[in-house]
């Protein structure tokens, strides 16, 4: 059963030569010109997510990919084309940023878990076994703004992982924390993966898509240019980093 | 379609739940998100303790005192004006509270916004929760010093009272969504709200009674949305009197339309906040 189609979906930002964020700027500036140029971030990008299957999306810098993983799960809407989610959607997305500062460990668990679609009582029962997934019992009432960003970012991943719906979509997963934390993310990636999961893995470590993906899509300039097994979408990758050069493709690139 | 239910193992479908289970999953997602939110802020803006609580109020009662001992004698002949000015003033002090909380509430919530998907307009509704709270503590203490005092108050009074509270509570919301959804484009939006609600001070009759004012401009005092429920208020708990059924049909019209054009301007403007982050 197919549970997530994309189809022909298209995403641009307009972005102005010159930024009007306040309504004086408006105001003063209502009869000048407002120039601005339009990336054209995703083109037409068509393709389906089975249940079960495991799916890795590689490509370069500023092709396309965290926007995609937006509008997937919905943060962002399309500008054209349609997506059709027949289950659950669990992103984890920028994790390592954002928290209640001022919140200990425990009262941002609750924030962030409840915005994943955690219940209260769930959250009362997990919490103790998010903390020692993350490490950082000893730390459980230390306000936010004391944590340093890998300790904020295990934080985040050990709440995301709890909350795992039916499919989990994973941004760079496995570059957070040191060894022992990157071994326990895969462990439990392997888990949900065994459990029948179905899962949307991104990363630039084509080793990582080789080893954790049936199959991968390869995004370039904000195309697909590449649906194949992940061993070989992996190494078009890499022919495309060594051959084509580093820099992104016009047409992509991060809002 | 977002679901609620996740399981580590195995999986189930969202579509194969049954609706009735779906919609009560939901409910439950959203009052523990609802709940989880005003408890976070409710710590955060206090420190968790009752005295952050005190501390907070400390700002509207010595206003209270300053402007009391200022204007008493100005106002001296009207034996109201002591209640009239508390009552005048801690109805602005939310007003002006809550519609600020309110604007912010997305910025302010901002890393929230591209973690995942959820009903984003939760996050507005809750923003006025410690004003809420605030107001609802004064009503209290109001009403009993009223009743100590023997001010002659009856049920349907006090009824009509938490009546305008609610409408007071529907205009705040509706300002606050359409407000905050602008606040994301606009940057400063903050600071000239911040200029509309001092000039609002002095247009609500808080510090003067309206009877001083020729009475062709009460009309346009009152489109000022603090004004009619102010005025409202004291009449049912000081005066005792009932504003009339053209006045309600008044107050809850305005009340419907700030709600309403609020919600409109947030669904248009809402799917695409994330980009503003």
């Amino acid at each position: 059963m197919t549970l997530i189609e994309v189809r022909d979906v298209s995403k641009r930002f307009r972005i102005p030569s010159v930024r009007r964020d306040t309504v004086r700027e408006h105001v003063l500036d209502l009869f000048r010109p407002h120039p601005s140029e339009t990336l054209q971030v995703l083109d037409r990008v068509t393709f389906e997510l089975e249940r079960g299957e495991t799916l890795g999306l590689m490509g370069r810098n500023g092709g396309g990919k965290s926007t995609l993983l937006k509008v997937i799960t919905g943060i962002y809407p399309p500008d054209g084309g349609a997506i059709v989610r027949r289950a659950g959607i669990t992103p984890i997305l920028e994790l390592g940023v954002g928290w209640n500062p001022d919140l200990d460990a425990i009262d941002n668990i609750y924030l962030l878990g409840c915005v994943m679609g955690l219940s209260l009582a769930e959250l009362r029962g997990a919490t103790d076994e998010i903390l020692a997934f993350a490490g950082l019992e000893r730390f459980a009432n230390l306000e936010l703004r004391h944590y340093s960003s890998g300790m904020a970012a295990r934080l985040a991943y050990a709440v995301a992982f709890r909350a795992v719906r039916e499919v989990l979509i994973l941004d760079e997963i496995f570059a957070v924390g040191d060894a022992e934390f990157r071994e326990r993310c895969q462990t439990r990636y392997r888990e949900l993966r065994a459990a029948g999961h179905t899962l949307l893995l991104v990363s630039h470590e084509p080793r990582t898509i080789a080893a954790f993906c049936d199959r991968a899509l390869l995004l370039e300039g904000g195309r697909i240019v590449m649906d194949d097994d992940a061993e070989a979408v992996a190494d078009a990758y890499v022919r495309l980093l060594t051959e084509g050069g580093g820099a992104a493709p016009a047409g992509g690139g991060p809002h | 379609m977002p679901e609620i239910a996740r399981t580590d193992t195995p999986p189930t479908a969202t579509g194969t739940a049954p609706p009735a289970l779906r919609v009560e999953r939901e409910g439950a997602h959203l009052a523990g998100l609802i709940w989880t939110l005003v408890r976070t802020d409710f710590k955060t803006r206090y420190h968790g303790t009752i005295g952050g609580f005190l501390w907070a109020l400390l700002k509207p009662v010595t206003m209270f005192f300053v402007l009391y001992a200022v204007f008493s004698f100005v106002f001296a002949s009207n034996p109201a004006y002591k209640l009239n000015l508390i009552i005048g003033l801690f109805l602005y002090e939310f007003f002006s509270e809550a519609t600020k909380t309110g604007l912010l509430s997305l910025r302010a919530k901002g890393f929230l916004l591209t973690k995942a998907r959820f009903p984003k307009w939760v996050l507005v509704v809750s923003s006025a929760s410690n004003a809420v709270i605030t107001l609802t503590l004064f009503s209290v203490a109001l009403i009993v010093v009223l009743l100590v005092q023997g001010h002659p108050l009856r049920f349907a009074t006090v009824g009509l009272f938490v009546w305008y509270q609610l409408q007071y509570l529907a205009i705040v919301t509706g300002f606050s969504l359409a407000a905050s959804v602008l606040f994301m484009r606009f940057r400063d939006l903050n600071q000239i709200w911040e200029v509309v609600t001092h000039a609002g001070f002095f247009i609500a009759p808080i510090i003067y009674p309206l009877d001083i004012l020729p009475e062709r401009l009460h009309l346009y005092l009152y489109l000022w949305p603090p004004t009619p429920i102010m005025m409202f208020s004291r009449a049912v708990l000081v005066d005792g009197a009932v504003p009339s059924l053209a006045a309600h049909v008044y107050l809850a019209v305005e009340a419907l339309v700030v709600l309403g054009v609020g919600a409109l301007i947030y669904r248009t403007a809402s799917p695409r906040i994330a980009e503003y982050v």
